[in-house]
């Protein structure tokens, strides 16, 4: 399994790398109007009607941001939570939790594309 | 009691000459200024692929009208409103952290190209990321187009 998690490395680390780039400069954006203000009530009316929020989502440049603001956060996640559990508890587990962080994050990024395919 | 490093990570390639004791991991190594801010750094992976699945769940809910209002009415819950504010730190954390450190990350040329000088390639990465995120608040909060 480490040998497979090893070969791997270049392609996880990539998805990483473009987690903590891309998923950084997309997320405040989302999650100051979709999580906060508007559930808040803080945004005009109809700001994030569910017409209005379909139709920008299902724009070709919406649905690979809403992909992006899906799978990558995934990868920096799954990344960043292994090196955390090697830091704290130690490497001898390291297969098996690297194994399903990033099995969450593969299987999260397929339930993403078809999500936003179906759009 | 100190517990062994990772012998994988600290090993010579070849065996040295003299004989070293094996690194040993301080008992209060997550307490320290810099690894404090290194683990908080990890940490804030767990938040993030939290981040992504409840994203995966936006993306979900934009099926139909009943459940894109559900998810809305469900993210007014203080437990959701407190997780995205700090998932909120934890981008902006990120952010500043990162964007520092990528700078000096750079190769010092690759071919004929050399990378802008490092003060002007942290205020290019600041002016993305306000940049996209004025653009994300302006659509998202209904104000553009």
């Amino acid at each position: 399994m480490r040998n497979l998690l090893l070969r791997l490395e270049p392609i996880i680390w990539l998805l990483f790398g473009a987690g903590i780039m891309v998923g950084t400069l997309l997320l405040p954006g989302y999650l100051l109007t979709v999580t906060l203000a508007g559930p808040l009530g803080l945004l005009p009316d109809g700001a994030l009607s569910f017409e209005r929020a379909h139709t920008i989502a299902s724009n070709p440049i919406g649905r690979v941001v809403l992909l992006a603001i899906i799978a990558l956060p995934l990868w920096k996640g799954a990344h960043h939570t292994r090196a955390l559990a090697v830091d704290t508890l130690g490497h001898h587990s390291d297969g098996l939790v690297a194994s399903l962080l990033y099995a969450i994050a593969a299987v999260g990024s397929v339930l993403g594309i078809l999500a936003v395919l179906a759009l | 009691m100190a517990r062994f490093a990772d012998p994988h990570a600290m090993q010579p390639s070849t065996p040295g000459r003299t004989r070293t004791a094996p690194p040993q991991l301080p008992d209060d190594f997550w307490s320290r200024p810099r690894m404090r801010t290194y683990l908080l750094f990890d940490a804030t992976g767990i938040v993030y692929l939290l981040v992504g699945l409840v994203a995966l769940r936006v993306a979900w809910a934009l099926k139909s009208a009943e459940a894109w209002n559900a998810l809305l009415t469900s993210f007014a819950n203080p437990g959701y409103l407190l997780f995205h504010l700090i998932a909120l730190v934890s981008a902006i954390f990120v952010g500043v952290r990162f964007f520092r450190l990528f700078p000096k990350a750079q190769p010092a040329r690759i071919g004929p190209a050399k990378p802008p000088p490092r003060p002007v390639l942290h205020a290019m990465l600041y002016a993305a990321w306000i940049g996209i995120t004025v653009v994300l608040l302006a659509i998202l909060g209904g104000v553009w187009p």
